[in-house]
């Protein structure tokens, strides 16, 4: 029966092809999913009309198994086609069959005209295979076609199908009645008994007893998993909506429990955690944009697009739980850190500083920020306006207004609203940047000995004394210090000898940049570049406003030894001068800020 | 000071001296203009980074003479160390104090019962000690969360629609690791499966602990769930003692565990590490690679006993660094770069002062970098090795490569990201993942499955 009956269905579905159904085919078109029987000869290229169909899969893509005769016909049916049962109805009785060739022969028992279509002897019939319809099925593709229509049929029903027959015994389900069949007449007749005595009627029951039954004995031989949990594993495999319902819950249990790993870390269980994380984040998004954007050299947009940064300080400064969450969040600190990472590493702004004051003197007036969030841990006012000047100055040279306004609410806010806690977290970045890392220290290290020049380490060495104490008023001065010893510090420091804050900062930030420009360390890993990058930038923008070789900017990283005695050396070496004068005061200053930052880690612990 | 220390090692041992950019840093004099008079850190107080440069010029001078067998020059190495490095400095201070210690043990081997008597009393910090050293490393520096996350991706993937999950937990895995593994289990859309977790540890109280957390959650979100505790330790773990029953999914995971296998007793016969020793071993290689077999074929048969449990999935995260090479210069190299950023990335994650922090420099790491450096022999446990190694041995084994999911290195970078510190990166090459700090890969997670389920 079986070859009879699918080669009656296989003619009735060309018969459909040919058009005498077309009535029929069109919903199954418009539902989406291919009906037509579409015979795709093994050579000539058929257009293969179905979407998602492989193309004509002609010579069928030899994947995990090839077809056993490459020249089958693949034929697709649609679900209405498979799932269908009794299409074929007869008009005396109704009596209703699955197969055109069954109702022919039916016909002939009411003496009615039949015809049974006949094998062209001529003709060689060539295998048919069956695609699944489910296109997110193994068998959607052409190489892994099924070949007989009843397995076809089968398979959709059981795979993709409703589970429409119930064991009554049991309560399992079946979505094909001969399987249903098939177990009812074992269900129940099997025992299973385990060594602890309980009885099973089912294996998959008595398997998961056995594996968490602790009285049975290790059995030695083992087994590949039961034909069950194999069969539940296609089930489940084949749906793809369970595996994105999985993956998505995922990613929820996954939020949920990084979230709680973070609170669990920092001992701040806050959910304003995930919310400033994602505002971080963000901003730090926009600073990346903004730094892709940079390269066309459009200083309007650049300054449109870095307006909305210290708007996000605002509005996360004066929110309520900011301040109160920061105590000893390490993450935060950093998020919050980020923008102005961001505009650190803007490496093309460097180079066009020379030519475009607003960028330069924006960049610094960003820094001027940082430095001032991180001093309001004095909370001394004077601080705040000590910024806000030099930065109008700087501003209003770059003739940008609303940025000054915006830096001067940014300050005010950080003075007036007195989050030590978060400033000192600022204060362990700042003081964090301007120091080697040891994987960088070993790297510069390896580079040194790579050239092996004992002239260059030499000179090297010379070079970084000189920016030394830059490099650690940098550090104290956003340490909670007494005022005194910063305002000695800030004096001896200052680059053009001037108390003026953009004297001070320009000093400040000018060392950390000059004294990290080396050419030996050009090639370092990337943070210590991104970093080095910045700093330059920021260094050259006090020394062009000091009237200073702003312009060697952009070609620091090479000349930075070659110079010489050129402008940018001449920032440094001023306080080198200094260094041994005021050594005493930094050693204080920097016991203080040792004390300073232990003080900080016992509040965070 | 330097000078002499140079001429020394100059005519010594250039045989221990690798090529490496870093030897040849330690070769090159410092400061010219002082070195013949006194040493720059002797002049005047330094900066850090010239300090940091310092402090590796001296320790890598200390690593040749000890490698050497030269204990003078090592001991003056070691008096400017201790001048320069310091416990709770910057991050360079605190990784030169840790392998200044780990040296001077070396050094000191060759005085065996010096040894005894100084350094007995000052055990290995105690089992609880190291938990809650492992517990703050898990905190201060995220790569071992990422590495447990992409685990239990990895497991949850390999276990779906099982409905009996085995879970086989070589040790190392923090007991929130398999909280989250729970979670994940309970959330299937598919129901949550009998989920029988087996965890190896050398000490009964940790398993206990955990079994108690782990039980309470399990209840509370009604996963069936079963606590086997194995209490042993790897090296001595009986196969037959997992309990591995017909019809359990089995996954195995493995953090930071199977380095101990490789540990031998290939050069425990020599107490004192002399230069003639040295060229002992150098001059006959089929030597040592005759004893180095053993310990290849004990982590062999391991994971030959492992592969013969059918596992659906095992998971393996692994130090990402080369530290069981036989000579010690090249392995100290190793490890200061290691450790470097490690101590990097607790720079960036603590603060100087932090008590958590400086328990897992002493306890965690700082363990490890003794052990590396001053320990030989069955002693020597920690033998990181890289992936690639680790693969080939795997293949040896019988295992195939899973590649670990796209969607848990979405996951694995975005977790990264959220950390809010550009330092630590996810790298994938071939499924496999390297967690970075920066751009040194430090840990690698793979996964791997029996041949059978192909």
């Amino acid at each position: 029966m079986a070859s009879n009956s699918s080669a009656a269905a296989a003619a009735a579905f060309f018969g459909m092809r040919d058009g005498d159904q077309q009535d029929q085919m069109k919903p199954l078109i418009t539902q989406h999913q291919q009906l037509a029987a579409v015979a795709l000869p093994g050579a000539a290229p058929a257009a293969s009309s179905q979407h998602g169909a492989p193309p004509a899969a002609a010579p069928p893509a030899k994947k995990k198994r090839t077809l056993p005769d490459p020249d089958a016909e693949v034929i697709a049916l649609s679900p209405k086609t498979l799932m269908a049962t009794n299409r074929f109805v007869c008009e005396v009785c109704q009596k209703g069959f699955q197969r055109e060739q069954n109702l022919q022969l039916h016909r002939r028992g009411h003496n009615l005209p039949w015809k049974l279509k006949q094998k062209n002897p001529n003709q060689v019939q060539r295998r048919r295979v069956y695609l699944c319809p489910e296109v997110t099925c193994v068998h959607h593709d052409p190489s892994r076609a099924l070949g007989d229509l009843t397995g076809i049929k089968k398979h959709f029903c059981r795979k993709h199908g409703e589970k429409k027959w119930k064991c009554d015994k049991c309560s399992k389900r079946y979505a094909v009645q001969s399987d249903w069949k098939a177990h009812s007449k074992i269900c129940g007749t099997r025992e299973y008994r385990c060594d602890c005595g309980t009885l099973f009627s089912r294996r998959d029951s008595f398997i998961t007893h056995r594996a968490f039954c602790d009285a049975l004995a290790q059995e030695s031989a083992r087994l590949p998993p039961t034909s069950l949990s194999t069969l539940t594993s296609h089930l489940y495999g084949a749906t793809n909506a369970g595996n994105m319902a999985l993956s998505l819950s995922q990613v929820g249990s996954h939020l949920n429990s990084t979230m709680q790993h973070d609170g669990g870390h920092h001992h701040h269980p806050s959910p304003d955690l995930l919310r400033l994380g994602g505002g971080g984040g963000s901003s730090s998004i926009a600073a990346r944009l903004d730094h892709l954007l940079s390269p066309t050299g459009a200083s309007a947009f650049r300054a449109n697009q870095q307006q909305p940064q210290p708007a996000f300080f605002l509005n996360a400064a004066p929110g309520q739980d900011f301040g109160d969450d920061q105590g000893g969040n390490g993450p935060h600190s950093f998020m919050q850190s980020k923008p102005f990472h961001g505009l650190m590493q803007l490496p093309d702004l460097q180079g066009n500083g020379a030519g475009g004051p607003a960028h330069g003197l924006f960049n610094l007036g960003f820094f001027a920020n940082n430095g001032n969030s991180s001093g309001s841990s004095h909370e001394h006012a004077s601080q705040g306006m000590m910024s806000n000047d030099q930065f109008s100055g700087g501003a209003g040279g770059g003739g940008n207004g609303s940025e000054v306004s915006a830096a001067g609410i940014f300050g005010g806010n950080f003075v007036g609203g007195d989050h030590m806690a978060q400033a000192g977290m600022y204060n362990d970045q700042a003081a964090m940047l301007p120091q080697m890392s040891a994987t960088a220290l070993l790297q510069k290290a390896a580079q040194m000995g790579a050239t092996s020049s004992p002239n260059g380490a030499a000179s090297m060495f010379r070079g970084f004394a000189g920016s030394s104490p830059q490099l650690r008023q940098a550090a104290p001065q956003h340490m909670d210090q007494n005022e005194a010893n910063l305002n000695e510090l800030m004096n001896s420091l200052a680059a053009g000898g001037g108390v003026n804050a953009a004297g001070m900062f320009g000093g400040a930030n000018g060392g950390p940049g000059a004294g990290m420009f080396d050419p030996r360390m050009c090639d370092m890993d990337q943070h210590e570049v991104k970093f080095s990058q910045g700093g330059g930038g920021v260094g050259g923008n006090p020394a062009a406003g000091g009237g200073g070789g702003g312009g060697g900017g952009g070609d620091m990283t090479r000349d930075f030894l070659g110079v010489g005695g050129g402008g940018i050396v001449r920032g440094i070496s001023t306080p080198r001068g200094d260094h041994n004068q005021s050594s005493s005061d930094m050693s204080s200053l920097e016991a203080e800020m040792k004390s300073a930052s232990s003080y900080n880690g016992g509040r965070m612990a | 000071m330097i000078h002499q220390q140079q001429q020394q090692q100059d005519e010594g041992s250039s045989s221990s001296v690798t090529s490496s950019p870093l030897q040849n840093f330690s070769n090159m004099p410092l400061h010219p203009a002082t070195a013949s008079t006194t040493p720059p850190w002797m002049l005047r107080e330094l900066r850090s980074d010239e300090r940091g440069l310092c402090l590796i010029h001296l320790l890598l001078n200390c690593a040749a003479a000890a490698a050497a067998g030269r204990l003078d020059a090592a001991n003056a190495a070691l008096e400017h160390i201790a001048a320069l490095a310091s416990s709770d400095g910057d991050a360079m201070q605190r990784v030169a104090a840790a392998f200044a210690e780990a040296l001077a043990r070396r050094a000191l081997r060759a005085w065996p019962g010096l040894c005894r008597a100084l350094l007995l009393p000052r055990a290995s910090p105690t089992p609880a000690e190291v938990a809650v050293a492992r517990r703050h490393f898990l905190d201060l520096c995220p790569f071992l969360r990422l590495a447990g996350a992409a685990a239990n991706q990895a497991v949850l993937e390999a276990m779906e629609s099982e409905k009996i999950v085995h879970v086989i937990d070589l040790g190392g895995a923090d007991a929130t690791q398999w909280l989250e593994l729970l979670h994940l289990l309970a959330a299937r859309p598919e129901g949550p499966p009998h989920f029988r977790l087996t965890a190896v540890h050398e000490h009964k109280d940790l398993l206990t602990q955990t079994a108690m957390v782990l039980t309470k959650e399990a209840e509370r979100l009604d996963v069936p769930f079963q606590f086997n505790p194995v209490v042993t330790r790897l090296d001595a773990l009986d196969v037959e003692s997992l309990r591995v029953k017909t019809g359990e999914a089995l996954a195995i995971t493995s953090s930071l565990q199977l380095h101990r296998l490789l540990a031998t007793d290939d050069d425990s016969t020599t107490t004192s590490p002399t230069a003639i020793d040295k060229e002992k071993r150098r001059s006959s290689p089929e030597d040592s690679s005759g004893l180095l077999s053993p310990s290849t074929s004990r982590a062999d048969a391991f994971l030959g006993a492992l592969w013969g449990l059918s596992p659906k999935v095992m998971v393996v995260t692994e130090q990402e660094a080369s530290h069981n090479t036989p000579g010690l210069t090249e392995r100290f190299v190793e490890a200061l770069n290691y450790y470097a950023a490690l101590f990097d990335c607790l720079e960036v994650g603590a603060a100087r002062g932090s008590v958590e922090r400086a328990r897992v420099e002493r306890w965690l790491l700082g363990e490890e970098i003794k052990n590396i450096v001053a320990c030989d022999g069955s002693d020597r446990r920690e033998r990181h090795e890289r992936h690639d190694r680790w693969a080939a041995r795997m293949e040896g084994a019988g295992f195939g490569r899973v590649p670990l999911s796209y969607y848990s290195l979405l996951q694995a970078r975005r977790a990264a990201q959220g950390l809010g510190c550009d330092g630590f990166k996810v790298r994938e090459e071939k499924g496999v993942f390297f967690l970075c700090w920066q751009d040194r890969a430090l840990f690698s997670v793979s996964a791997w499955r029996g041949r059978r389920y192909d």
